[in-house]
């Protein structure tokens, strides 16, 4: 019996918590209330609701959701790589700087350069750290250059010259030819950091180029280091 | 996001892909302006890939998670661009925040437009509009008892939606 006045009243709780209901039709409703716990309950959830729609503009909701921009995901997305790569660069520089601190920082007349083998996980991929020298006061370029089965992998840090430089950059095999690994544009900020790759062997790569303003700049990449650790050397003549 | 951590690049898309959106939607109605709500969305799912490793999904969704952290993007930009969050222009509680007047704003009419057409067709005319329901009835061509129930179950569908965004009375 009781579930059947229920089901009588339910429907007219929505309108009854929106204070639209008649008083004969209310005070009826208010009635049932009384002995019904479970319409109470009811009441009290759909209350909870009515009391926020003042705050919603139906002008507004009328209107289709605004969207962000389609490519705004992809910008995101971009500058969240870019700051994982820097912060692995970092990473691994800072290693870099402990095994050869005190040498890179006298280093300045000659690109310096380095093989590290990267500690952990039993890897034994070498990896070339090169310096940029002879650059404008003020102006830093280093790489970190990883042999792949596709080519080299770049990792460049550049500071000091001025913001939306496009930089390209290329590598130079034993033979003189010239192998584009992309460019990127250099943006204001304590440093910046691009993860480039070329199609060119680590260990046919003679030298590193990097053509940024009207300039470029040029350092060697060690053959005799690289082919030390790298277990490609073979196929590499 | 089976872990819920955002520490991987692939986790920041997902989240992006789940979220922007209505991230995007809050920026807007409370800077009204499609530049810094963009730059507004941008900052938030950068702060939150920088604080990853915080995240707790124990303690709240990522949801919420980056709701908090947009909202006080919105303060800081609000700060910095000396432009006061936009509140609407009634129902102003003095005790509330004018943001999170935006943000209570902005969840009330996202819900709205998730319910379905005939639930907000009938909460539209007879509260938004204050329409008799026998005339909204004969306008829809329906018993006045089925707008009675179409806003009764309205109701609980907007809480239902209410609720899915994290919405608690």
């Amino acid at each position: 019996m009781k579930t059947e006045r229920c089901r009588d009243w339910r429907e007219s709780l929505g309108a009854y918590a929106l204070g639209h209901l008649a008083a004969p039709e209310r005070a009826a409703l208010e009635a049932h209330l009384e002995g019904c716990p479970d319409c109470r309950e009811e009441v009290k959830a759909l209350s909870g609701v009515a009391v926020l729609l003042p705050h919603a503009d139906p002008e507004r909701f009328a209107a289709p959701a605004p969207q962000p921009p389609a490519d705004l995901g992809e910008r995101i997305a971009a500058t969240v790589a870019a700051e994982g790569k820097r912060d692995l660069g970092r990473r691994k520089r800072r290693r870099f700087q402990l095994a050869f601190g005190g040498v890179a920082a006298t280093a300045a007349v000659a690109a310096l350069l380095t093989l590290v083998v990267l500690p952990g996980s039993g890897e034994t991929t070498p990896e070339q750290q090169v310096q940029f020298a002879s650059l404008p006061s003020g102006v830093a370029i280093d790489a970190t250059l990883e042999p792949h089965s596709f080519g080299t992998e770049i990792h460049m840090y550049v500071s000091g010259i001025r913001s939306g430089t496009l930089c390209r950059v290329f590598l130079r095999g034993a033979d003189g030819s010239r192998y584009p690994a992309g460019s990127f544009r250099y943006r204001w900020g304590e440093d910046s950091v691009a993860v480039l790759s070329s199609a060119l062997d680590l260990s046919r790569t003679e030298a590193i180029g990097v053509h940024a303003g009207n300039r470029t700049f040029i350092a060697p990449v060690d053959q005799a280091t690289v082919s030390v650790e790298n277990e490609t050397k073979e196929d590499a003549t | 996001m089976a872990t819920g951590a955002l520490s991987r690049e692939r986790d920041v898309r997902e989240a992006y892909a789940a979220h922007s959106g209505e991230l995007y939607g809050f920026a807007l109605r409370s800077l009204d302006d499609a530049g810094l709500a963009e730059e507004a969305v941008q900052e938030t799912f950068l702060r939150a890939w920088r604080a990853g490793e915080r995240f707790d999904p124990e303690i709240g969704s990522l949801r919420t998670w980056l709701f908090a952290i947009l909202r006080n993007v919105v303060i800081d930009l609000g700060r910095a661009r000396s432009v006061r969050p936009k509140v609407a222009e009634s129902g102003i509680e003095p005790s509330v925040e004018p943001l999170d007047e935006a943000l209570l704003s902005w969840q009330v009419e996202e819900a709205m437009r998730r319910i379905g057409d005939d639930h907000r067709r009938v909460l539209v005319e007879t509260y938004y509009r204050g329409r008799p329901y026998a005339e909204v009835a004969a306008e829809l061509g329906v018993p006045e008892g089925t707008v009675k129930s179409r806003v009764y179950y309205g109701l609980r569908a907007l809480r239902v939606v209410l609720e899915e965004m994290g919405y608690e009375d």
